[in-house]
């Protein structure tokens, strides 16, 4: 114990912890942000089936749960692909807030049916290091925690290297810079959202994946909290901006683990929102937000 | 035009379940006396689903059981009549338990209701049932503010359950008789010095409730026990380790935690594992479940728990036979372990054989009198002076609590529970785990 | 503007139902369980239309259980520590409810619908976590407590008076709603939700209007909050959940967003399609049907199930011709 500071690092590295996971939330639902201009209130159901998927995967193939990232990611894409071909598409360009509603009976949906197929009780998976710890100067820390943080940084890299060097994340890019413009270049733009829903869908996946393996436990009804969360990162980051998604996701794991550190657990939900509010009245278009369209 | 169908269609089956369902609702027989109609409040869906399939298996268990052996003698009637359940699902919510339970009374006009699990939802079916004045076997609703309330005649309701106060004070007193005088031992202690407990509580009525419990035992008795933190935290919480850290920088003897499952088997390895708090967590008797077990694994290796129904650590004596049928029953009609709750309105039912045999009727103002002067042997959970009956004040049932200190099982690779306190039934004696380490003196 | 005109189809279908609401208790009779279900439905309506009454300016909301609660909490306080009768302080529970909307408004009013949701979501969060911790000496926290009933059960038959005052406050709120769609404000908010930049073009100042719009839904909220819980005759932070913000959201698309008779219609077909799902021992399955029908509501019926007899003329007429 060396007072004071061991502890601010130690809060301050459990707020990284559970920033990794809001940055991968919110930088699929900036991602889909900037090509579509919707908001996928269901993001969180995609959190919560890699969950499932990873538990069942690691259930059935005892595979190290890394690994499954492999697993979750492709199948999540697949499931993201299917629900922006299905229900997203066809209201493309109707009403403001339809894809906020349509969000809801995909939440209804999505919970109820992992409830019917694998019931609600809660889950949890252990990793196969869970027992390895680590010395960092003051703090000793499961290795566990540290290969979450590499592997969110590598996915971010691996993101930032499709978008920039591939003619798929170019197109990306370009749809997401400037719709019709893309359109009138050759873009095809609805593959391109519906490539970009898949990305969106398999970084949740990921984030699921990550969630199982630090050992925190899940249910069906978990995803929610942390995608809506997700959601005023982007809004304080800056819509369709990923750096703003990835500074906003790292800025509220910290708020919220120095909130429950100084005002009490019970404020950890409600502090992200008050965050919110207090930018919003300040910048109406959130922090690093472009002025009106 | 074909994509539209898809809708039609839909409505069109929506529409059918709509009628199909109202005729279901309306074919009720009226309450003849040809059997005993009883309630069973549950939340079959919503938040609380996993306890509420319990309450309902256990019920049909018991009515099974009964039936079985011939059902409910009615002397009024002359005869044996059969049980029949009916079930209410409150969904979890106020509104679904109102419909549920105003349906269960002027529908299914049945005759005593059992059940009921979250106070919020007890709260806001309670007038109905006072007015209506249906006899109530209440197993959940620990709180006391839904016992206690005095604004409506609660007098048909009982209450089947140690209320918030009943467990914090057993918890309490273990600590002060077993773990304070333990730690003064190992570590040499003086003999004043006060045991530094730490407070994890879900924010919520039932956590809330614990808390204030805990502070009045210590208050009331004078116990050397000082509260050097209180950390709330929100239901369903999964990531405790920042308030863990907290606590930790506080330097507690000892942790009392007032969670669900799902929420102290993360905060029990989150504390071993993550943040390196080696201090017994001290938790409530609602985990005392299989899936505690298996989930909390390895860092479970000598925590303690409050109990009074556990899977594995049946104690001895008149309940142990009882226990054991009934979890042998539950285990092969569906398959895996009855919890608490479970045991509750197992209990309940028979309680509602009892009175009505008592009552010689099914009238409802007769069962209620039979019920509060009803004084039968305890069945599985162990009561105070070994009979189930209801305090004259608030018709609370009164239990012997117990408390389990659990230990590493190499054949399982789970750690399993052995009572360590009270005297009178504890297997083992409590030890202070080798990894254990005091708060600083 | 003429009340009922028996030419129209509308306005003979609006009285049949009207009549029918007066005497339904007779006809199935005056039970518990009917009465209850009947009384929680008119409450949802009343909610429901409230939410739906925003969406005319072009506003929504996924947090309106922050003023359902408010109102609520506001009148049954009133109510306890004042010993002043329900009725009155349903008032002041919507007052206070139309207060707290136009301040939240009034951060509101700027922003774009996506901020605009998540603002009021993010409230209620904020509300339920302050009435459980630091208000909770007035609140009485988790615990909740004891509210007096809207007609007092001593009196003979207080169901039936309750369910015929309920069914009399969503009448008037609703044809205080179709006053306000048909007046100038109406227009006015019409041209908001259209074209805000038109709107501005034609002088219309949309701030005043929204933030009008945000406070009078926010007052009914409050009356259907505070109604509902001296229904129940208690009060738990509960009604704050998730669960009570997307109720009215569910109800209004299902009957027709931007329509006075959507809610209602919405709130008529889901309750009993829930109730009838739930008696059939169906659980999470009844979920899943409520999503499904409203993600194929949105798609093929985006004016909801108040439009279903145009759209299905429509369809007769393309066959014919």
């Amino acid at each position: 114990m060396d007072g004071t500071i061991g502890i601010l690092s130690q809060v301050a590295f459990w707020g990284l912890y559970s920033g990794c996971i809001y940055i991968l939330l919110a930088t699929g639902l900036n991602l889909i942000f900037g090509v579509m201009k919707i908001v996928n209130f269901a993001h969180g159901e995609f959190l919560m089936l890699g969950t499932y998927i990873t538990f069942f995967l690691f259930v059935i193939s005892g595979f190290n749960p890394y690994v499954l990232l492999v697993g979750s990611i492709p199948i999540l894409i697949i499931v993201g692909v299917i629900v922006e071909r299905l229900c997203f598409r066809p209201i493309l360009g109707t009403g403001k807030l339809n894809e906020i509603f349509i969000s809801l009976g995909l939440i209804y949906i999505f919970q109820n049916l992992v409830a019917l197929i694998w019931t609600d009780e809660w889950r949890s998976m252990r990793s196969p290091f869970a027992d390895i710890l680590i010395n960092l100067g003051p703090l000793q820390l499961p290795l566990d925690y540290l290969i979450i943080i590499t592997v969110t940084a590598m996915i971010l890299v691996s993101l930032y290297l499709f978008l920039q060097k591939t003619a798929l994340g170019r197109a990306i890019r370009a749809a997401s810079q400037n719709r019709r413009g893309a359109m009138l270049m050759g873009v095809n733009v609805e593959r391109v959202d519906m490539l970009t829903f898949g990305i969106g869908a398999g970084l949740a996946g990921a984030a699921g994946t990550l969630w199982a393996v630090s050992g925190q436990v899940f249910n069906p009804y978990m995803g929610s909290i942390p995608a809506i969360k997700g959601f005023a990162i982007i809004i304080l980051g800056g819509l369709g901006s990923i750096p703003g998604a990835i500074i906003g996701g790292l800025a509220i794991g910290m708020v919220e683990n120095f909130t429950a550190f100084t005002l009490g657990g019970s404020w950890k939900d409600a502090v992200s929102f008050i965050l919110l509010i207090v930018v919003l009245v300040i910048r109406p278009t959130g922090l690093f937000g472009e002025a009106e369209e | 035009m074909k994509r539209e169908s898809v809708l039609f269609v839909f409505l069109a089956i929506c529409l059918t379940f709509l009628l199909l369902s109202s005729g279901c609702t309306e074919q009720q027989p009226s309450g003849d006396g040809g059997e005993v109609r009883i309630g069973v409040v549950a939340s079959m869906t919503g938040a609380a689903s996993t306890t509420g399939k319990d309450i309902w298996q256990s019920a049909e268990l018991a009515a099974e059981e009964i039936n079985a052996k011939g059902g409910i003698y009615v002397k009024e009637l002359g005869r044996s009549v059969p049980v029949r359940l009916v079930q209410g699902d409150d969904e979890s919510t106020r509104e679904g338990g109102q419909k549920a339970v105003s349906k269960l009374i002027t529908q299914d006009k049945v005759d005593v209701l059992v059940g009921g699990y979250s106070s919020a939802v007890v709260s806001a079916h309670q007038a109905i049932v006072a007015e209506y004045r249906v006899p109530y076997i209440i197993s959940g609703g620990s709180s006391t503010s839904v016992s206690h309330r005095n604004d409506i005649d609660t007098s048909y309701m009982f209450f089947h359950r140690p209320n918030t106060d009943d467990s914090g004070e057993a918890s309490i007193l273990f600590v002060d008789e077993v773990v304070r005088p333990a730690l003064i031992g190992k570590f040499g202690f003086s003999e004043d010095r006060p045991l530094k407990l730490a407070v994890i509580y879900q924010d919520s009525p039932f956590g809330k409730g614990q808390l204030d419990a805990v502070k009045n035992v210590i208050a009331a008795r004078n116990l050397r026990i000082e509260i050097i933190a209180e950390e709330p935290f929100k239901m369903g919480e999964s990531d405790f380790r920042t308030v863990l850290t907290s606590v930790k920088a506080k330097n507690p003897d000892m942790i009392y935690s007032v969670t669900f499952l799902n929420e102290l088997v993360p905060m029990t390895q989150q504390a071993r594992r993550d943040v390196g708090l080696n201090t017994l967590i001290l938790a409530i008797e609602n985990n005392d479940d299989p899936d505690y077990y298996k989930g909390v694994g390895v860092y479970g290796d000598g925590q303690v728990m409050e109990s009074r129904f556990s899977p594995y650590a049946v104690p001895r004596g008149s309940t142990e036979m009882a226990t054991r049928q009934f979890l042998a029953n539950f285990d092969k009609k569906y398959g895996g372990f009855a919890g608490m709750m479970g045991a509750a309105t197992y209990e309940s039912v028979y309680i509602t054989k009892e009175a009505i045999e008592k009552a010689g009727s099914l009238d409802k103002a007769k069962v209620r009198d039979a019920l509060a002067t009803l004084s039968m042997p305890q069945m599985m959970e162990i009561m105070k002076g070994g009979v189930i009956s209801f305090s004259p004040d608030f018709r609370e049932s009164k239990f012997d609590l117990y408390v389990v200190q659990l230990a590493m099982d190499q054949a399982s690779g789970e750690p399993r529970p052995f009572i360590v306190w009270p005297d009178n039934l504890k297997d083992r004696e409590f030890v202070v785990p080798d990894w254990y380490s005091p708060g600083s003196s | 503007m003429k009340l009922f005109n028996p030419h129209d189809p509308r306005h003979l279908l609006t009285s049949a139902l009207l009549v029918l609401a007066f005497l339904i208790p007779f006809v199935i009779g005056s039970n518990l369980y009917y009465l209850t279900i009947l009384i929680l439905m008119l409450i949802f309506i009343i909610y429901a239309s409230a939410w739906n009454f925003l969406t005319f300016s072009g506003q929504g909301s996924l947090g309106h259980a922050a003023f359902f609660g408010l109102g609520g909490y506001a009148a049954s306080l009133m109510a306890v520590k004042l010993g002043l009768p329900p009725l009155v302080t349903l008032l002041f529970g919507g007052c206070f409810a139309a207060l707290i909307g136009v301040l939240i408004g009034l951060t509101c009013v700027r922003l774009r619908e996506w901020f605009l949701a998540m603002v009021t979501f993010g409230f209620a969060v904020i509300i339920q976590t302050l009435i459980v911790s630091q208000l909770a000496p007035v609140t009485g926290g988790w615990d909740g407590f004891p509210v007096p009933k809207l007609v007092p059960p001593s009196f003979p038959g207080y169901l039936m008076i309750e369910y015929y005052l309920v069914l009399l406050i969503a009448i008037v709120i609703i044809l205080i709603f179709r006053y306000l769609l048909q007046s100038r404000i109406g227009l006015a908010l019409a041209a908001i939700r259209e074209n805000e930049v038109e709107a501005r073009a034609a002088g219309i100042n949309p701030v005043p209007f929204k933030l009008f719009a945000f406070g009078v839904s926010a007052f009914v909220t409050g009356i259907a909050g505070s109604l509902e819980i001296f229904h129940f005759g208690y009060i738990t932070p509960e009604i704050f959940g998730i669960d009570l913000s997307f109720w009215p959201i569910i109800y209004s698309i299902t009957g027709g967003l931007g329509t006075l008779a959507g809610p209602i219609v919405g709130t008529i077909v889901v309750t009993l399609l829930w109730d009838g799902l739930n008696s059939l021992g169906l659980t999470y399955a009844r979920f899943i049907i409520i999503g499904v029908l409203l993600v194929l509501i949105i798609i093929f019926l985006p004016r909801g199930l108040v439009s279903l007899p145009d759209e299905i003329k429509k369809r007769l007429k393309k066959r014919r011709s």
